[in-house]
């Protein structure tokens, strides 16, 4: 063929097949004609014929289309209109299937699709301190370490190390806690970051000794400052010492939430290698891969360990920053949330797949009209298609709607979850993702009824009276109501599970009873208490007032109570035999005063706890342990041993006291080690009060605090209970929601069977006529009924009971004290959804022995 | 024939007009109407092919032509001819009774000048 002939057949093939089939040979003809012509004519005419042709390619084939799309869109509409139940069935789940999907992808869209804020983000990585020894993967890194990192290391852009801590700052009459970082200079250019207003910290406020400077971060300058630019230059007060506010820094721009940056001064005389309080981000220089900087980083840790004692066996660990801010753990529970709305909408498709193909073969006869005088297949397949995506269309937008209106619950349920500057809304990616899947859902539960229609046939159709089904037809019906049985099956074990491992997770044994137990933060200023005198003094006085008050059981200090307290380990040894012979365990560690335990019921076990003897610099070193460290390091009676600590020091036994959950509720307690707050303090001290329930706590702590130091904030009020909940509030939501989901498609699949079977005694009104004529009785046609479903559901339960195991693994990792392979469940699940299908079934069954045997066979 | 279902048809694309207007005297098949068109407005009017057909479905679908079911004999077997149907010579005539009108304003309020 001739390039111009292949073109002019390209063109026509861009119109609709219809149309092709009618007008092709003639159009091609006309093409080849008028072409020869605008030769004829002169060198000039042929310019104006292509581009003729260009145009016919380019509007008038489209708007072919278009025009058979508004014809098929009239006719489904008036086919719509003349099913309101249908219509109003497939509106509403469409609706409700397409909105939970919406919502749930803004969730994953906030939180696993967005890019960070920070500009080339794939070129940060973390940079721990990693001790194979104590078996420590990821530790922060020593002030002096830092400095060493970032002058040996040749991987680098820049690093930059912050740590982070809270600051009262000094503004209007109430002095207000707020968090803090403490961050070099090269922090903000190492995260692109640009400050709002202002500057980043200038190289003589870094120094020792140098001026006081201070970052604010824009949310606490817009609620405190009113988003006033002219701060920069003014002076606030943080922690009783003046500073000069040099920026304001966005919101988006710092890895960590918090209120104020300040300078990170690093006095190398007075720190040491030992002392691990910084975190580290770093940035890659172009063209450097993440393999190519652990290799230089583990270079520059060899030479440390070398080096220096207190880093002999220390190493480091360049690890993603990508996965530090969105854990994989937070991206599998939103896939697993994703994916089970997912199969919701599966579901809903198969219903509707259904539901359709009920209508056409209750329009069988329509279409074999249709079919008879000339209607190309093509075309009818198109109309139903049409329809079904029409319908799609539709109900997702109704979907979008509702997401939009569930926005607020969307942002609860994400809250969490959200990387900084993560942000839910409804942007164009997730409108362009529920229009994917609406299109998606509109082919998947359209294709099979077009496909049908088209294979049906014609004499049959017209010869059955309307009344038949093509046997295909049943036998697609079946299918699509066996795999909404197994979607939901799947969909009910996942909830059933995660509803009990949430529940295990609400009756697992703390280690301490959370009633009627409050918390609140006070930070003490170095200027004011410049010595461990002067504070332990203060919370000396501060826990005798408290416990004082009526209605107060026990006020006790701790570094960190259960759920709120910092992660913090050392290893530790027993003096003398043991059965870990000399060898090092890691152990976490606090700092209680002596009735800790009392205030939040943890049991003494054996011995006593501190007392007026670990008060002072001249106090006793002692310490209590947990049950599991005790049974660990000694075999015997333990009071009265010794432990040598990682840092040499060496503490004595004199009491134990029952193991306590203090990481999480799923976290199983570990070996730990409390010193007395006599002896011990940190900057910012943990008040535990246990109270009778009518006093207000945290109006009787504030007040006590204030008549001590007027100028101290009380912060991070919380009852113990809020706390637990809130750390149970994540398996809870993924819980609630894929329990929520699971009973949507159930309630779908139950509709899917009824439908079918309700389907089958219309069909085999004359068989069962015929059967009751001939003697059956209402009991054999109620079984004839009933067999038919228990078969349909029986096939689909199997098929998700296996598919639940195959998917088992998935959930594995969100359940705790359940496996993913539970018997009881993957019983009781396909069991309940048998009985539950069956009950369906009977509303079909009783109207089957409700057929007159007269009745049926005159309906001929 | 009611008025109103001819008006619904007006104005007329200029397209359909022409078509009409070439096969008033006689049917004709797709690519002789583009050559009349092209010959009575000596060139000016050129429609494509997809112009053409697109039109031809619509009228057909409005009933305005209807298709030969009977080829005349001398010419190729395969082309498809086309004629004016009653209604679409009502709907013509509508139309140019419509555009003489509209001329006619056009001369009365002195926008263009009358006929010599």
């Amino acid at each position: 063929m001739r390039l111009r002939d292949r073109l002019f057949a390209f063109v026509l093939k861009l119109y609709p097949r219809e149309f092709r089939d009618h007008f092709g040979a003639d159009m091609a003809a006309a093409y080849r004609e008028a072409r020869d012509d605008a030769a004829h004519r002169g060198r000039a005419a042929l310019p104006a014929f292509w581009t003729s042709v260009a145009l016919d390619a380019a509007l008038r084939a489209p708007g072919e289309h278009l025009m058979l799309t508004a014809a098929d869109l009239r006719f489904a509409l008036r086919s719509l209109r003349a099913a309101p139940v249908f219509t109003l069935v497939a509106f509403v789940t469409l609706a409700i299937g397409i909105g939970a999907n919406t919502a749930m992808y803004t969730i994953v869209d906030a939180v696993a699709i967005r890019p960070l804020p920070f500009s080339k983000s794939s070129d940060l990585v973390r940079i721990w301190e990693k001790n194979d020894v104590l078996g420590i993967a990821q530790f922060s890194t020593s002030a002096l370490n830092y400095l060493s990192w970032r002058e040996r290391s040749r991987v680098f852009e820049d690093l930059a190390a912050w740590r982070f801590g809270s600051v009262t700052v000094a503004t209007g009459n109430e002095p207000v806690r707020v968090r803090r970082i403490e961050a070099t200079k090269t922090l903000l250019p190492v995260l692109r970051t640009t400050p709002l207003a202002g500057r980043n910290f200038a190289d003589e406020e870094v120094r020792v000794g140098g001026p006081k400077a201070a970052l604010l971060v824009e949310a606490f300058w817009r609620e405190r400052f009113g988003g006033d630019p002219s701060v920069v230059g003014r002076t606030i007060v943080l922690d009783g010492v003046a500073h000069t506010v040099v920026g304001v820094v966005p919101d988006r721009g710092l890895t960590t939430p918090v209120e104020i940056v300040t300078p990170l001064v690093i006095d190398p005389a007075q720190e040491s290698r030992g002392n691990h309080t910084l975190s580290t981000v770093a940035r890659l220089r172009p063209g450097v891969t993440v393999a190519q900087a652990r290799q230089d980083m583990d270079r520059v840790a060899q030479q440390l360990s070398a080096e220096f004692t207190d880093d002999a066996q220390w190493s480091t660990a360049v690890a993603s920053f990508y996965d530090w801010l969105v854990p994989p753990a937070t991206r599998t529970t939103l896939y697993i949330m994703l994916a089970s709305v997912a199969l919701v909408l599966l579901v809903v498709c198969a219903n509707l797949a259904n539901l359709m193909l009920a209508r056409a073969s209750a329009r069988s006869r329509e279409l074999a009209v249709r079919l008879a005088l000339g209607a190309s297949r093509a075309r009818i397949v198109r109309q139903v298609l049409t329809e079904s995506l029409f319908l799609a269309l539709a109900g997702g937008a109704a979907g979008v709607a509702l997401a939009w209106q569930s926005i607020p619950l969307v942002r609860r349920i994400a809250a969490g979850l959200l990387p900084p500057g993560g942000h839910v809304s409804l942007n164009a990616s997730v409108l362009f993702f529920s229009f994917a899947i609406s299109v998606a859902a509109g082919v998947l539960f359209g294709v099979l009824p077009a496909a049908m229609s088209k294979s049906g046939d014609v004499a049959a159709a017209l010869n059955s009276g309307g009344r038949g089904m093509a046997p295909q037809q049943g036998f697609a019906r079946r299918v699509l109501v066996i795999s909404e049985v197994a979607l939901a099956t799947v969909l009910v074990s996942a909830g059933a599970l995660l509803v009990q491992s949430y529940s295990r997770l609400q009756h697992v044994d703390l280690g301490f009873t959370p009633e009627r137990v409050t918390t609140a933060m006070i930070g003490l200023p170095d200027e004011r208490y410049s010595t461990g005198a002067a504070a332990l003094g203060f919370y000396d006085r501060l826990t005798s007032s408290l416990g004082a008050v009526p209605g107060v059981e026990a006020a006790a200090l701790s570094s960190g109570p259960p759920l709120t307290g910092a992660n913090t380990g050392m290893p530790v040894r027993a003096i003398g035999s043991s059965p870990l012979g000399s060898a090092d365990m890691q152990a976490d560690w606090r700092f209680v005063s002596g009735n800790y335990f009392a205030a939040l019921a943890i049991p003494v076990v054996h011995g006593r706890t501190f007392d007026r003897r670990e008060f002072g610099d001249n106090g006793l070193l002692s310490v209590v342990l947990s049950q599991t460290l005790a049974r660990a390091l000694f075999t015997g009676d333990p009071l009265g041993r010794q432990v040598r600590l990682g840092n040499k020091r060496v503490f004595t036994v004199i009491g134990v006291v029952g193991d306590v959950r203090n990481i999480g509720l799923a976290t199983a307690p570990r070996p730990t080690m409390y010193f007395s707050t006599g002896e011990f303090l940190w900057p910012a001290m943990t008040i535990v009060v246990r109270s009778a329930d009518e006093i207000p706590v945290a109006q009787t702590i504030r007040r006590t605090v204030a008549a001590l130091d007027p100028q101290l904030a009380v912060f991070n009020v919380q009852r113990m209970q809020d706390a637990l909940a809130d750390d149970a509030s994540q398996p809870q939501t993924t819980a609630w929601l894929v329990a929520g989901f699971a009973g949507l498609a159930l309630l779908l699949a139950v509709i899917g069977v009824y439908g079918v079977l309700a389907y089958l005694v219309v069909q085999r009104t004359r068989e069962i006529g015929v059967r009751m004529a001939l003697g059956a009785t209402r009991r054999t046609v109620t079984r004839l009924v009933l067999r038919h479903a228990l078969w349909l559901t029986g096939v689909g339960v199997v098929a998700g009971a296996a598919g639940s195991t195959v998917l088992g693994p998935v959930l594995a990792s969100e359940l705790y004290g359940v496996s993913p392979h539970d018997t009881l469940t993957m019983i009781a699940v396909p069991i309940a959804l048998l009985a539950v299908s069956m009950a369906a079934a009977f509303v079909p069954a009783w109207r089957a022995t409700r057929v007159d045997p007269l009745v049926a066979l005159r309906a001929d | 024939m009611k008025p109103d279902t001819i008006d619904r048809h007006l104005p007329l694309p200029p397209a359909f007009l022409h078509i009409l207007i070439a096969i008033g005297d006689g049917e004709r098949h797709g690519y002789a109407i583009m050559q009349e068109v092209a010959d009575r407005t000596a060139g000016r009017v050129r429609m494509s092919p997809g112009t053409l057909y697109g039109s031809i479905r619509r009228m057909l679908d409005d009933g305005l032509i209807e298709e030969l079911t009977r080829r005349p004999a001398h010419d190729d077997e395969r082309r498809r001819y086309y004629r004016v149907t009653r209604f679409g010579r009502a709907v013509a005539a509508a139309e140019t009774d419509r555009l003489a009108a509209l001329l006619q304003d056009a001369r009365a309020t002195g926008l263009v000048p009358r006929k010599a």
